[in-house]
Order: structure tokens, then sequence, then C-alpha cells
């Protein structure tokens, strides 16, 4: 009984908290100014735009993810891979989905 | 299910004397695979060829911890009188041979590894694909041939309960919640889908298992070593078709412009 309780709680915890954040929000034309592949460093990506939805790597990489308005109610993705020295090595834009 | 067993264990009124003693003689440990649930695989994976029907089907062992040594790993089918060895190739792909008194005796399919070490998939390729690249359907075939052959070694037991109801190859395989995880050969950067003149990238949180495992919740991912190889395909979405290419852009590109 105690542990069906626990469960329930637990579920219900689960369904309390709030998804990750998508990314911060940052202007396209920001994002390509700002962020050049192999030259810009992590310290540089945070003094511009602040933190944002990432994840990092064992090998010591990292990708971040930024959104830019599109139009129409809806986002760009930005992503950024951070090489294991704190520098930029890609980014990559995706256009909203067509569906 | 241990944990469940070890919670009904508490419940279980104690003798304070003369305690029973209960023998038991082998044990399997929960991770190791299914003879029968993988050859019931290899049967879905003949049944609904329609999806890759050109393709072939493997097996792959693959590291789910950080530390697994995946070299040289020898694979046998166990029952109980029989002992069958699984040649393994040097990427760890094999062939499940089919053997009648295996079955007959419910054996397992071991590794010389500790189960919770590594985790397993189906590998089912078309021939002829672009370096770089695998098809949607042979993707398809994997999922429902992977679920029916109980190959996924996710290991939470509270996610476990939760899911079980959905963990069906139909629950999974068809459904936008699914969440069937691939791995690609090398970390991946970007994962783009090409069916004619329709080319999509797929969103972040498809990729590195939703991108929202933290440190906490990567154990129970049999992803932990391989995260950022780790991607989700639209399975469910028939608007893609099966001949879709899948298209890897790699972390690190190949050294002179060459795909591995």
């Amino acid at each position: 009984m105690k542990l069906g309780l626990l469960l329930c709680a637990a579920l219900l915890a689960g369904c309390a908290t709030q998804p990750a954040p998508p990314g911060s929000i940052v202007a396209a034309e920001r994002l390509s100014t700002v962020v050049v592949a192999g030259r810009t460093t992590k310290a540089e990506l945070l003094a511009a735009f602040g933190p944002t939805k990432s994840v990092r790597f064992d090998s010591g990489y990292e990708a971040w993810v930024y959104q830019s308005p599109a139009g129409g109610g809806q986002f760009s993705e930005f992503v950024v891979l951070i090489d294991p020295s704190g520098v930029v090595g890609k980014t990559r834009t995706r256009a909203p989905s067509t569906q | 299910m241990g944990s469940v067993l070890m919670a009904a264990s508490f419940c279980l009124p104690l003798r304070a004397t003369g305690q029973n003693t209960v023998t038991v003689k082998s044990t399997r440990d929960p991770v190791d695979k299914s003879y029968r649930k993988m050859i019931r695989g290899m049967e879905r994976f003949e049944r609904e060829r329609a999806f890759a029907p050109n393709a072939t089907l493997r097996f792959q062992l693959l590291p789910r911890l950080p530390s697994t040594d995946m070299r040289g790993i020898t694979l046998r089918i166990a029952g109980d009188t029989v002992s069958v060895p699984v040649p393994v190739d040097e990427n760890n792909f094999f062939v499940l041979p089919r053997h009648a008194q295996a079955l007959q005796e419910d054996a397992a399919v071991l590794a010389s590894r500790k189960t919770a070490s590594m985790t397993w998939r189906a590998r089912i390729e078309s021939p002829g694909l672009p370096d770089g690249t695998r098809r949607l359907g042979d993707l398809r075939l994997e999922c429902r041939v992977g679920k029916e052959a109980g190959l996924v070694s996710n290991s939470s037991p509270l996610f476990g309960w939760i899911s079980d109801a959905l963990n069906t190859p139909e629950g999974v395989c068809t459904s936008p919640d699914g969440n069937y995880l691939f791995f690609a050969e090398r970390p991946i950067f970007a994962v783009t889908l090409r069916a004619g003149e329709r080319v999509e990238t797929l969103p972040f949180n498809m990729l590195y298992a939703g991108g929202d495992q933290t440190p906490d919740m990567l154990p129970f991912c049999d992803c932990q070593a391989l995260l950022d190889r780790t991607y989700y395909v639209p399975l469910w979405d028939a608007s893609w078709p099966d001949d879709t290419l899948v298209e890897f852009e790699y972390m690190v590109d190949a050294p002179g412009g060459v795909a591995p």
C-alpha cells in the first residue's frame, strides 16, 4: 500500500514538473553575427546569449540549441557544437517543420 | 521486476524458528536474452519483410557503460543440456542460428560480459545505400524485431512499471511516444530525412535521447555510453515512405571527406 502511494506520488510529481526549456530565444541575425565556427568560444556564447539548453557528452563535446523567431509563431533551431577545447566547431540551422 | 519481488518479500511473514532453506541450482540474469524471444524476433523479420524487402538481419552488441571493453566478446546459446557457440564479428554483429533443442530448453543467449554492461539491437540493412545513411523502412523493422526479441535494456523499475502496458512492438514502433532509440555509427551532429524532393532535418529533441537526460537518469537508459550517437526517427509517420533515406552529419568529419 505504501509502495503504491509512493508510486502515485512519484507519478504526480513527474506530471507537475515543467519540461526543460527548448533553448533560449535569440534572433537569427544575432546568432549568425556572433557565432563563427572555429573561432567563437563557449565563454563568448554565454556572455552574448546566456545559458541555453545543452547536452554535454563524455567525449567533452557539447551541443547547445537556440530558438529564433521565424514568423507565424514558429521558430527555427540553431544548434552549436562546441569541441572539447571550448571552441565552436560547427553550427547548423533547422527551419521550422513544414507539417 | 526485481524491486517488486523485493518489496513483496518484505510483506511475507518471517518464521522466527525453523527457517526453511530453498536451494536454487541456477538463476538467469534477467538481462540475459531469451533465445525463444530472439527467434520470435527473427520470425517477425520474415513476416514483415515488406518494410525492407531486400534487407538482411543481424544482431549487435553495444556498450552500455563507458568502461565496457567491447573487444573479444564471445557469445553462446545456453540451455539445460546444450551450449552452442555463436560467432561474433569484430564489430560485434552476429547472426543467431536456429537450434531445436535450445528452443525446447528455453535457452538463454549469453555473452562473455556482465549483462548490465551491454545493450543489444537488431540491425536490418538494405544493400546499396549511400555511406552515412540508413533507410527508414529498415529502421521500422528494426524496432519491431528489437522489441519482439526483447533486446532493449533500459533498467529503471519505475519506468518499467509505467511503460509495460505500452511496451509492445506495436505500442513502441507506431506511436510518437514510443521513443525507440537508434544508435549511429559515430557521434552525430544532425540527422536529416530525405524522400524525393522532401527534405527535413530532425529537431534537436530527436537527438541525444531527447536531450533531457540528466546524470541521475542516464544510468537507467541503455544509451548511457552512446548518448552522442543516439537518435529517434518518426517511425510512426506514414507520410515518410519506407524508402526515405536517413542521412547523418557527424560531429567529426571523416578524414579526407570520406564517409566511414
